[in-house]
């Protein structure tokens, strides 16, 4: 039996690490109690508000929904990861300047499928748009906003590709 | 969460061998969203889990058979599903109506089998592959076997399968002649589940349709054919009447229940619509 | 600094990103539900399983006994270390824990204590409460003539002077009752050459902040340190102070950012219970709540509104009566407030020469309500509104005319008897009209599809009488720094506190810091809330930035600077001290004038410090076959006074129009026999971005508050108003039915078809 702790190696945020924890912990448990990565918060606890969005494999998921033990030998990405050198990453610049938050709770998360969603689709239609961002919530309403921030970002993307 | 053992074979047969059809204590795992879900609010406490993330790729292959059929893995992912090229053209609906399905992160992590197994009455895919006439292929000790969709539950979370029975895959037959739509219809927000899922597939030549399939999901406690829909289009011209007395019959026949998004006769009221839509859009041609 | 005061400093009105933008999109923002305090415990709570019933045992064997389980905690533990565990902001009726009886589903019963939280839940899952049932009420018009009663009298706290009366009330579940009476209604009913009587519903709904309630309590060496995701650091102060029977000195509540707030973490929610189990168990101690226990701590009133109007061969209303019955749940809260500093208001932005009010406030065996975005103004302009197209429909008037005809403008007395001042109801009711295109021919659909236009406004009043007070520091290298106790939660609050300051002090508003409420460094306000930050707190602001300036003016002249220099703060510090040292400090406080209602008559010449206008107008479409209802515009519009920062106050208004479809379309908490049967995201669905109208748009009027800092006002809830009602409104123009309860669900919508057409739909 394997109730007991596990240890498990992963690739978390470009760096190579090592965890060792009991078999029904979530992704975002280990992240945030191991790993002191705060930006993806537990708010639904359903995977319908997109709050504790990672991406595993490149793969956006809901940590919150996700067996820490699966990130076995995983590269694992939070939002701590897109500003590189104090840059911000487009898609975060673009958040900034379309005012595209307001209590920010959600915004990582939003931050992370607009990701997603670019790299899926680097000029994406209303409806992809509506598609990918359908499994965030954000109760500040901000919607209109953030549409335009993908907007924003997929135009800087696409212009300097 | 409370605690379990985690166990990750590395076979079928190992995997079979660590669950037990008289202990409902193990049970095996996938992608786990669903399986997270009743854990975390305590609807299922399990002793043990078996991971089926380590059986290999002959559970995660996507194959196109001679005969223009196909079949899934059952630990392939939804997402991989969804953006299969072999699957879109075997049968586009299933990539339509996953479009819609839960969202994103979900399908990043969500298997077939595991969504079969699961046999949430809310889920979109079940009506789909009833319709589309699709079987699951079974392991377990005794071997293999082959289960009708529609055959696969039997009530709310209820399979037919053991305790120690794993779905391995999906066979769709060839799809030949047939077009074929889902409805998803929600009664609160666009990313509700659905008060009701309405899948159609239906063959039709110079105006009269030869077969159709109608399968329900979501206003009943399980996904199922509505075989006297079906019987009242079976040889008859595609009118405006014939679509309504099928609406009709599908309204009347489908042991529909209420629940938060609507009551058993405003959901007969959604069937008896949405199937007159439905049909129109596949014998217009809008959908394939 | 210059000595000749410029008239502006440019930086009221700059649309400004927010000055916490970048924490916020790289995931570093502070939030308290990240905080970890070394040696700390996590609690869960026990909650009752019954809506009404006598504890006769709790049995904590099985919980205790599960490994890592620190403590377990219930209401006689709690009495060690409070005397009288009761609180709540108008009546101390809330047990820390559920003394001898649970009053609804969801009520707090026992908590574990343990270093996992996991541990924690799993043993509160743990613990075997057994009831003895009673009978329960849930309905607050029942409630009011109910055998049942949710308490067996009233304790109305001493904060609010006119509750005194009800102190020991026995026998009832009217928690509050307000009246007001102008003129004589029953003489113009009596003489009224028509008379509209309607009744409206709403639902109860829930905030569902994002950050769930959290609060960290650490008590130790007699200081208690709370951190809290309240919207109000001071009351919770005063409030914990009181139940330890404490001077405030010795509270100590700092907050951070808040993933939302809406009004659900207004006074004490949490963190009374995380105080008394940091003293039990000694150490400190997390009460993180999941979204689901949200849902049992506080909501919005569903209601009842009896509304009946007079109205004269031209149209006017000459009389309204409207009696507003609020479910304010088991536990007042903030509820007689709602039912009071709303209910006034109850009879809408309308010129109406006799006016009779009765609003209660009700209680029943549901989770409790209070404040939410709106303090019961979305019931109210819910039914006053619908209500209006209803009689302009019957008197066959256009809408917007006869809402001209009848508007509260400008220099007219309000109901209560206080002149209009800066209220521009009219700019904003022709702006929605201009804006919607009323009037004008549109596509009315055809076949199953059909479309409509509605219309509908609200008028709002600041809650008085409240304070402020806020210092402005400037450091010797001429830097600044705001105190103030102002919670951002979303609203933008550190922003506009920066720019009102950088006015004041003529800086760049992006180069002023404000500090995170902490009550050890910030001064009292009086909470978050009400959409009076803007207002009050900008005030104390400004009044801070002002004393500042003028010591700071004081300073050069003391060390020789002739006026009209251009120095440089640093150098002024460093002529006066000899180096780079020194603070200069400006206060402000704040306090409107503000006369109370007369008990009786509910009359002031001064009811408000400023009055808030908002409306929306909505364009919809309707499938007739299945009465699902699309929006296709949105538009709202709102008298903001000057906005401070106007980019942020129209992604308010947008983000308060789309929260309200929500509580229009989609969100009901939904109670069988008192057990609420949906409190998670996957059956209370709020709106999401597939949700959003095909056209939305937030706008402000060209208005100026007087009264305001720099011409402003608070807006925070005025988006809320009256989308439930211009929704409905424009179903009535599609399709000729009237839904008079919310949520207006597909197949509400489709009901009233059928009814309509004479053939009602049954059950099965």
């Amino acid at each position: 039996m394997s109730a007991a702790p596990r240890t498990i190696r992963f690739t978390l945020n470009g760096s190579a690490v090592e965890a060792t924890f009991p078999p029904h912990l979530s992704l975002i448990e280990l992240l945030r109690e191991q790993f002191d990565l705060f930006g993806a918060r537990e708010s639904c606890g359903q995977g319908l508000c997109g709050c504790c969005t990672v991406l595993v494999d490149g793969n956006a998921v809901s940590s919150c929904l996700y067996l820490a033990a699966f990130a076995d030998g995983a590269e694992i990405l939070t939002v701590e990861h897109l500003a590189r050198d104090g840059r911000l990453d487009p898609v975060q610049q673009a958040f900034i300047e379309a005012g595209a938050f307001q209590c920010g709770f959600c915004t990582p998360g939003f931050v992370l499928m607009t990701k997603q969603l670019l790299d899926d689709h680097p000029d994406p239609t209303d409806d992809q748009i509506g598609h990918y961002l359908s499994g965030n919530l954000c109760r500040c309403g901000t919607y209109p906003e953030i549409i335009a921030a993908v907007l924003d970002a997929s135009h800087c993307l696409t212009v300097s590709l | 969460m409370s605690p379990f053992a985690l166990e990750e074979p590395a076979s079928l047969a190992e995997a079979l061998a660590l669950l037990d059809p008289d202990d409902p204590g193990a049970r095996a795992i996938a992608g786990g969203t669903a399986l997270m879900l009743m854990m975390k609010s305590g609807l299922y406490r399990p002793q043990r889990l078996v991971s089926l993330r380590r059986l290999g790729p002959a559970l995660t292959g996507i194959h196109t058979a001679a005969d223009g059929g196909i079949e899934i893995g059952a630990m392939v992912r939804l997402a991989d599903i969804e953006r299969s090229g072999k699957v879109r053209a075997a049968a586009p609906v299933i990539a339509e109506t996953l479009l819609t399905h839960s969202n994103v992160r979900v399908r990043n992590v969500a298997t077939l089998g595991g969504n079969l197994a699961h046999a949430d009455p809310h889920m979109d895919l079940p009506p789909v592959l009833i319709a589309l006439g699709a079987t699951v292929r079974v392991t377990g000790p005794a071997g293999e076997r082959s289960i009708a969709i529609e055959d696969l539950v039997t009530g709310y979370l209820e399979t037919v399968l053991a305790n120690n029975e794993l779905i391995t895959a999906v066979s769709i037959p060839p799809q030949t002649g047939r077009r074929a739509t889902y409805a998803k219809v929600t009664a609160r927000t666009a990313d509700d589940w659905p008060a009701l899922g309405l899948a159609v597939s239906v063959h039709a030549e110079d105006g009269v349709v030869r077969d159709a399939r109608i399968a329900i999901g979501a206003a009943t406690e399980t996904a199922r054919r509505l075989p006297q829909a079906e019987a009242a289009l079976a040889g008859r011209a595609v009118t405006d009447t014939t679509l309504r007395e099928a609406g009709r019959a599908a309204a009347a026949e489908a042991p529909v229940v209420a629940d938060h998004h609507g009551s058993v006769a405003y959901k007969r009221v959604l069937i008896e619509v949405h199937l007159q839509r439905a049909l129109r859009r596949v014998l217009d041609g809008a959908a394939r | 600094m210059t000595e000749t005061p410029r008239i502006s400093a440019g930086q009221i009105g700059r649309s400004i990103p927010r000055v916490e933008a970048r924490a916020k999109v790289t995931g570093t923002a502070e939030y308290i539900h990240n905080l970890r305090l070394p040696g700390m415990l996590w609690a869960k709570i026990c909650r009752s399983t019954v809506p009404h019933g006598r504890i006769r045992h709790i049995d904590t064997s099985a919980a205790a006994a599960i490994t890592g389980v620190q403590r377990i905690v219930t209401a006689a533990d709690i009495r060690n270390v409070i005397a009288e565990p009761y609180y709540g902001p108008a009546f101390h009726d809330q047990p820390i824990l559920a003394e001898e009886k649970v009053r609804h589903v969801g009520e707090p019963v026992a908590a574990v204590l343990a270093a996992d939280p996991r541990i924690a839940e799993q043993a509160a899952q743990a613990i075997i409460v057994d009831y003895e049932p009673l009978p329960a009420v849930y309905d607050e018009v029942e409630a009011l003539t109910s055998s049942v009663f949710v308490h067996d009298q009233l304790k109305p706290a001493g904060t609010f002077a006119d509750l005194k009366h009800l102190a020991g009330r026995r026998d009832t579940n009217i928690a509050l009752d307000f009246h007001l009476r102008r003129g004589d209604v029953e003489k113009a009913f009596a003489a009224a050459e028509q008379v509209f009587e309607h009744t409206f519903r709403t639902q109860q709904t829930m905030h569902t902040p994002l950050e769930p309630h959290v609060a960290v309590a650490d008590v130790r060496d007699g200081a208690a340190v709370i951190h809290s995701s309240t919207q109000n650091p001071s009351f919770v102060r005063i409030e914990i102070a009181r139940l330890l029977g404490w001077p405030e000195n010795r509270v100590r509540v700092k907050t951070a950012f808040l993933g939302g707030g809406f009004g659900a973490k207004v006074y004490v929610k949490v963190e009374a219970l995380a105080v008394a189990l940091s003293m039990l168990a000694g150490r400190p101690v997390k009460i993180a709540l999941t979204m689901e226990e949200q849902f049992f701590t506080i909501s919005r009133h569903a209601s009842t509104f009896r509304i009946k109007s007079a109205v004269d061969k031209e149209g006017r209303i000459t009389a309204r009566h409207c009696e507003v019955f609020y479910n304010g749940g088991a536990y007042a809260d903030i509820g007689p407030r709602v039912a009071q500093k709303s209910g006034f208001t109850a009879a809408g932005p309308y010129d109406i020469p006799n006016v009779a009010i009765d609003s209660f406030e009700i209680y029943t065996n549901r989770p409790p309500a209070g404040a939410f975005r709106g303090f019961g103004m979305p019931q109210l302009v819910w039914a006053y509104e619908c209500h209006a197209d209803l009689i302009a429909r019957g008197l066959g008037i256009d809408a917007v005319e006869f809402r001209r005809k009848n508007l509260l403008r400008e220099g007219m007395p309000h109901a209560t008897g206080t002149i209009m001042r800066d209220a521009a109801t009219a700019a904003v009711l022709d702006r929605l009209a201009q804006r919607i295109g009323w009037g004008q021919p549109f596509n009315r659909g055809n076949g199953t599809l059909r479309r409509g236009r509605g219309i509908a406004f609200g008028l709002k009043a600041a809650i008085s009488p409240t304070t402020s007070v806020a210092t402005v520091a400037i450091a010797a290298d001429g830097s600044c720094t705001v105190y103030c106790g102002t919670v951002d939660m979303g609203q933008g609050s550190t922003t506009a506190m920066a720019q009102i300051a950088a006015e004041t002090l003529e800086l760049d508003a992006e180069a002023v810091r404000v500090v995170a409420p902490d009550t050890d460094v910030t001064p009292y306000d009086m909470g978050t809330l009400g959409s009076r930050s803007t207002f009050h707190m900008g005030h104390a602001v400004r009044l801070a930035a002002e004393e500042a300036k003028a010591k700071l003016a004081a300073l050069a002249a003391e060390t020789g600077v002739p006026p009209g220099t251009n120095l440089p703060l640093a150098e002024l510090f460093r002529r006066k001290y000899g180096m780079q040292a020194g603070t200069v400090v400006g206060s402000g406080s704040y306090l409107p004038s503000y006369v109370s209602p007369d008990h009786a008559t509910g009359m002031t010449p001064n009811a408000t410090p400023f009055w808030m206008v908002g409306g929306s107008a909505a364009e919809i479409e309707i499938d007739t076959e299945t009465g699902q209802v699309r929006v296709l515009r949105l538009v709202t519009v709102a008298d903001a006074g000057t906005p401070v920062n106007p980019r942020i106050v129209e992604t308010q208004l947008t983000g308060a129009a789309i929260q309200h479809l929500g509580m229009t379309l989609f969100e009901n908490m939904e109670f069988t026999d008192g057990q609420l049967r949906n409190p998670n995201f996957a059956e209370y669905k709020i709106p999401g971005i597939r949700d959003l109208p095909e056209q939305l748009t937030g706008e402000i009027v060209d208005a100026v508050q007087q009264s305001g800092p720099y011409g402003a006002k608070g807006v925070g809830e005025t988006g809320t108003f009256a989308v439930a009602p211009a929704i409905a409104n424009a179903i009535h123009d599609a399709v000729g039915v009237r839904l008079m309860e919310l949520p207006i669900t597909p197949e509400a919508v489709y009901r009233a078809l059928r009814t309509a057409a004479g053939d009602p739909l049954g059950d099965t």
